[in-house]
């Protein structure tokens, strides 16, 4: 079953005239936020959303939520109308907004317990998730105004979590922690994960995102422009490739996956696309002194992607 | 209505209703206590006839009778700004100004509709300024028993005195309410409010002191206001249906409003 459906969501702000038309934004006064998103994250999988600032990473969680209305599409929770159901939504869903506010003059217990009283639900996972956050009860004890950012991001995650929710929305959900509670964190997702519940994990960190999700989907100016395995899109990835070679350098013209190759003094350069076999068979022959092939990163595919969308843009 | 924002909002409040209540009581035992001191004093002075008429009522009250001093200390700016800390400044930061500071965003990820918010941060609101209302009945009682005139107080009608006030500062937080939730910063809700405010009870002073402006006066809710007339035994259904009018309005336009705004992520 799928935990999120959305067919042709769109959201569109505004509809007086602008003087000044903005480049990727509809003319007529209308700035488009979100153009006719279709995805469907399944139930039990760590889904990745990805997208710089302002491509509309947050407008989409906001529709899921019902904060904002669409313009146009539809969209389903657990199969709940976005719009029609939006409460039933939220009571099966933690969600960490990006930059969470809190209630300063709040002690963070008071805060989460306020929190899980207005949910209505027990904070069954509250005490395990405190203990692997690394936030001891004197600190629960303290006022909210007094914690460091990353603190203030713990909390988020806390009560965001502490319901054990089906539906975990998670909206920058690292930004402030150090490196240290960021792997605690990710333990946590794979244990939810484990449990069977569905995590929609919005970042602009391409190595988290590569780290902890299972489809990643890339939206770039309120569009889609990819979504897939993490695996196949690293599997899609051209890997850079740098070899010495002494006396003739390999024929590697023609060969399937090889790009943009470049010989000097016996130092080749080329970019690697796919199956590495064809490319180990046209090297086999030579004497090869030194061989780096620089494994795929998301981050690559991303810029990648953002550079090919440019280009078709453009 | 949700009990777990209602308990949180009162907590959150109880110091500054403290404050409010203990001011408002001291306030209103004030004037009582004044007219069972120095009233006959006061009125042989009026009646020497060297103060013009005008300049010895206020908003409707006098310093000459009891009913008149409860009056006075009611519509006197000092007890307007006591009962507007919540009519007006809770109202209209209960939705605004947590929407400003981003904390909407937390409450509105729980199970809860936007009008159930809304009702639960009306209910809130209008408690508070009941209590506040208490306050001025409970000091009127008390200056009056001080100045040793509590025999002349009509303790029947205080109810309806309560309501009438009830009335007049609920329409008050009903339109504080209805800014906070058409704007997304503190500021425009809380300027169209103050004004609003402002503006009627202009409208009204300056009808109790030029007769030529009497005729702006029906178009301010603090005309509306009979604290005077209530203890002396009359009471117009007017004074009470106008600003419950009101209120109603204003409540049916939030929640209106409310659920239909889209509410982009705070800036």
């Amino acid at each position: 079953m799928e935990a999120i459906v959305t067919a042709g969501l769109t959201k569109r702000y505004g509809h007086g005239p602008r003087p000044i038309h903005l480049p990727g934004h509809g003319s007529a006064g209308e700035i488009r936020a979100l153009e006719e998103l279709s995805i469907e994250v399944h139930e039990g999988e760590i889904f990745g959303f990805l997208g710089p600032n302002g491509a509309g990473k947050s407008t989409t969680i906001r529709l899921l939520l019902g904060f904002l209305h669409p313009s146009a599409g539809s969209g389903s929770v657990f199969g709940l109308d976005i719009v029609r159901d939006s409460v039933a939504i939220r009571r099966r869903t933690g969600y960490l907004p990006g930059g969470i506010a809190l209630y300063d003059t709040l002690t963070g217990e008071r805060l989460l317990d306020y929190l899980a009283d207005l949910t209505g639900r027990p904070p069954s996972r509250r005490a395990e998730l405190c203990d692997r956050l690394e936030l001891p009860a004197a600190t629960l004890r303290r006022l909210v105004r007094d914690y460091s950012r990353g603190m203030r991001q713990k909390i988020g995650i806390v009560q965001a979590l502490q319901h054990d929710p089906e539906l975990a929305i998670l909206d920058e959900p690292t930004e402030g922690l150090d490196p240290l509670m960021q792997r605690a964190f990710y333990g946590i997702l794979d244990d939810l994960k484990a449990a069977g519940r569905t995590i929609f994990f919005s970042s602009h960190v391409l190595s988290e995102v590569e780290r902890v999700c299972d489809r990643v989907a890339i939206i770039r100016r309120g569009r889609l422009v990819a979504l897939e395995d993490v695996d196949a899109l690293l599997d899609r990835r051209k890997r850079n490739v740098e070899m010495r070679v002494l006396g003739q350098a390999p024929a590697l013209e023609g060969v399937p996956g090889v790009s943009s190759l470049a010989v000097s003094d016996g130092r080749i350069t080329c970019q690697l696309e796919g199956d590495v076999g064809p490319f180990l068979a046209a090297i086999r022959d030579s004497r090869v002194v030194d061989l780096t092939i620089e494994p795929a990163h998301l981050e690559e595919a991303f810029l990648e992607l953002y550079h090919d969308e440019a280009e078709v843009a453009g | 209505m949700n009990l777990a924002l209602f308990i949180h909002t009162w907590r959150s409040q109880r110091i500054k209703i403290l404050i409010v209540f203990v001011a408002l009581t001291v306030w209103s035992a004030l004037l009582p206590i004044v007219y069972g001191t120095f009233g006959q004093t006061f009125k042989e002075i009026i009646e020497s006839g060297l103060i013009p008429e005008e300049l010895t009522q206020f908003g409707g009250g006098d310093i000459f009778t009891l009913s008149g001093s409860i009056a006075l200390g009611a519509i006197h700016p000092i007890s307007l700004v006591l009962n507007s800390i919540f009519a007006v400044g809770f109202s209209t930061s209960a939705i605004a100004g947590e929407r400003q500071r981003g904390t909407l965003e937390v409450l509105l990820a729980r199970p809860i509709s936007r009008r159930a918010t809304y009702l639960t941060l009306l209910a809130a609101t209008l408690s508070f300024v009941g209590a506040a209302l208490l306050a001025t009945t409970l000091g009127a009682i008390v200056g009056s028993a001080i100045g040793g005139v509590l025999d002349e107080l009509a303790v029947n009608m205080l109810p309806l005195l309560w309501l009438n006030g009830f009335l007049l500062f609920g329409a008050i937080a009903a339109l504080g309410l209805a800014a906070s939730v058409s704007f997304d910063r503190l500021s425009p809700a809380l300027g169209i409010a103050v004004g609003v405010v402002v503006v009627m009870y202009f409208l009204e002073v300056l009808g109790t002191f030029w007769p030529d402006a009497q005729g702006l006066q029906p178009y301010s809710l603090f005309h509306y206001f009979q604290p005077k007339t209530i203890l002396e035994g009359t009471l117009s259904a007017r004074d009470l249906a106008l600003p419950a009018i009101v209120a109603v309005a204003a409540i049916a336009w939030a929640l209106f409003e409310f659920p239909r705004r889209d509410l982009a992520a705070p800036s």
